[in-house]
């Protein structure tokens, strides 16, 4: 798939890695898109970029990323060395990709005001963060 | 009126509003989807009733001839989009739901530019969808 921020200045190619749209609703998400991270999950070493790109260690283990230029968010990626994952903001392409959201998480911490239609596979805040802590904890064998 | 505060994921940029109200409006134009990533979740706040700290990290966008986008230039969280250009809609900030420190209470009073969401998704709710041609109708802007 290629996509391109707002003013076009960011190009992104990747491939996805599911037939599918995410979206996350956990506070870090929520603040820094404005409503929740809605994302594709690219293929590891898929990958490809250009232009001026900006991000911000949000974490230990990952960053975000921003045009320098408009502001468009552009994805969330994982630092943590030995892993190539790269969660792209689905507003980068047309048409969200074609793609139809089908898993929500951090469901459990989505402000009350608005729900997306539709029957998906949610998990809550507990339910990922058990699944990410053991995951760190194989990361650091 | 109730205040609400808010700050980008960082923290840099900080703000306190004096809410208008509870409900916000969600956009589907191309550059919000592009630009947010989704859509444009944001409540409408007179440029007179916010404050904001950590000004010096904001960045600004002129993305048409009309409105700026502005984001945290530390951290990348979305902050505003305002309308520039003098008239009835100027001055006043569109800030995105999600910056709130608390979003709870906020509720859905339309969508805008329906016809160019994606089919990817949908918000549950009986309110307003307005297409393109409705939106501009309602903004009193010719459509091109």
């Amino acid at each position: 798939m290629k996509g391109h921020c707002l003013c076009g200045a960011v190009s992104v190619t990747f491939e996805p890695a599911a037939d599918k749209l995410s979206a996350c609703h956990c506070e870090m998400c929520r603040r820094w898109t404005g409503s929740a991270l809605l994302e594709i999950d690219a293929k590891p070493g898929s990958v490809a970029h250009d232009g001026p790109v900006k991000s911000y260690a949000s974490s230990d283990w990952a960053e975000r990323a921003w045009c320098d230029q408009c502001g468009t968010t552009l994805w969330y990626h994982l630092t943590l060395p030995g892993h190539d994952y790269y969660s792209i903001s689905a507003g980068l392409v047309e048409d969200a990709g074609g793609l139809t959201l089908r898993t929500e998480i951090y469901i459990d911490v989505k402000p009350g005001g608005y729900a997306f239609a539709g029957d998906h596979e949610t998990k809550t805040k507990a339910e990922i963060e058990a699944g990410f802590a053991a995951f760190l904890e194989g990361a650091q064998t | 009126m109730a205040t609400r505060t808010g700050q980008c994921l960082c923290g840099e940029v900080r703000f306190s509003a004096e809410m208008p109200g509870i409900s916000y409006g969600v956009c589907h134009c191309k550059m919000c989807q592009r630009w947010a990533g989704s859509a444009l979740f944001a409540i409408s706040v007179p440029e007179a009733d916010i404050t904001f700290s950590g000004q010096h990290a904001v960045q600004r966008f002129q993305s048409s001839g009309w409105a700026e986008r502005a984001w945290c230039g530390k951290c990348g969280s979305s902050l505003w989009y305002r309308v520039t250009e003098p008239g009835p809609h100027h001055g006043a900030y569109e800030i995105p739901i999600g910056v709130f420190d608390d979003a709870d209470g906020l509720v859905i009073e339309h969508e805008i530019f329906i016809d160019q969401k994606p089919d990817a998704f949908a918000l549950a709710g009986g309110h307003p969808r307005l297409t393109q041609a409705e939106t501009l109708a309602r903004l009193g802007i010719a459509e091109e």
